[in-house]
């Protein structure tokens, strides 16, 4: 399950399907490209999601097929995103 | 006073002497230096530029460019920047005292003024409109800036874009603009009564040259700006003016890597630059007409207006 960190807070500012986000703890500031916002926010809005789900939330986001490809982006991008420490595994 | 009405002599005294203190944008400093190089420069470059008596007058930042306390200067005439004491900087030859001066002073800025975020970008600006002009060396930034402030845009900087971190608008900080290689000749061509100084040949740049800022950008250089666009330039030889919008989030992150205090600022590096962008239209701007550039910057200008 994952879930989008609430500690330390993040400050996100998005411009239309793009977003950048500040992350107090480590002072870095990362860019989230169309695909990695829309993740990002389906994990805020429904935290203790497997990635099983966010995946075909996601898929029912973004008007698009639910396939193994788009798993194999939603685990890659998770990854990305708790390296960041923007997500957290619960 | 202004600069222009001191004597040469008694400019060339006072450097040597006390020092003198000079008003930059929002920047007060007193500078010392033996170097007549450094006496001529401000001569030719800052003569808009108030001056006070040193004794009477707060400065921000004390500074001097001397020559350097080692043997080399027997050998080969150096020049040292000194800030506070400090020395940021490796000695230079001493006919590279004023582009020096120049470095040293951005140097002081941007290691120092934290009230404000800064960005390593050139500004301009048109009914109260400023265009942020960031780009890596080499992109035609000086040139582009030096033709837009010479056809009726006002010079806010030429390296180091301030933005109050209070109010979101931008500081000026009119000073020379510095020219590099080719892009000397290209300004002389474009307006051949601008005054550029002597060359500095060899720096760490090539050939370096600076341009006397436009005395209307010197007068009014305690009036802000509201940011209206962030434009990144290219010239390429040959190609038409090409304006392409780019993406907000990309500007942002290119401009926080490109500041010199954003991690210094945390959040509120953050905030005030996420409000620039806002309120700033972006682009990229590939040009290889300097006449065709300014009609574009024109234009953009206008449409905001109407």
């Amino acid at each position: 399950m994952t879930h989008a960190s609430s500690h330390p807070p993040r400050l996100l500012k998005n411009w239309g399907d793009e977003a950048v986000v500040y992350d107090a703890a480590s002072g870095d500031t990362h860019y989230l490209k169309p695909l990695t916002l829309a993740l990002y926010q389906t994990c805020r809005d429904h935290p203790g999601y497997t990635a099983h789900e966010i995946a075909a939330a996601l898929a029912t986001r973004l008007g698009v097929q639910n396939v193994p490809h788009l798993h194999e982006l939603t685990e890659e991008t998770l990854a990305s995103l708790r390296r960041f420490g923007l997500l957290e595994s619960a | 006073m202004k600069l222009l009405q001191l004597p040469r002599a008694e400019l060339r005294r006072q450097l040597a002497g006390a020092g003198v203190w000079l008003r930059t944008g929002p920047f007060s400093l007193k500078l010392q230096s033996r170097i007549p190089f450094v006496a001529e420069g401000l001569a030719q470059l800052y003569g808009q530029f108030e001056v006070r008596n040193v004794h009477e007058a707060f400065a921000d930042f004390q500074v001097s460019v001397n020559p350097p306390a080692s043997l080399r200067r027997w050998v080969r005439p150096q020049a040292a920047f000194s800030f506070d004491g400090m020395q940021p900087f490796e000695p230079l030859p001493r006919d590279q005292a004023f582009p020096m001066l120049e470095r040293g002073l951005n140097w002081c800025v941007s290691t120092q003024a934290h009230q404000y975020l800064i960005i390593h970008a050139a500004a301009v600006e048109k009914n109260g409109l400023a265009a942020i002009l960031p780009a890596p060396p080499g992109s035609g930034k000086s040139t582009l800036t030096a033709g837009l402030v010479l056809s009726g845009w006002r010079l806010l900087s030429d390296e180091l874009t301030l933005i109050d971190l209070r109010t979101g608008l931008i500081q000026p900080l009119p000073r020379p603009i510095r020219l590099k290689n080719q892009s000397i000749d290209v300004i002389r061509l474009f307006s051949p009564d601008t005054y550029i100084n002597r060359p500095s040949h060899d720096t760490i740049k090539g050939t370096v040259a600076h341009m006397r800022p436009p005395r209307e950008s010197v007068l009014r250089q305690h009036e802000t700006a509201r940011p209206g666009w962030v434009v990144f330039p290219k010239w390429e030889a040959g190609i038409p003016a090409t304006l392409t919008p780019r993406s907000k989030a990309q500007t942002f992150m290119f401009l926080a890597q490109n500041a010199f205090n954003y991690r210094h600022l945390g959040a509120d590096g953050f905030r005030i630059g996420t409000t620039l962008i806002d309120q700033a239209a972006c682009f990229d701007f590939h040009y290889g007409a300097l006449d065709e550039a300014v009609a574009t910057f024109d234009r953009l200008a206008e449409r905001r207006k109407s």
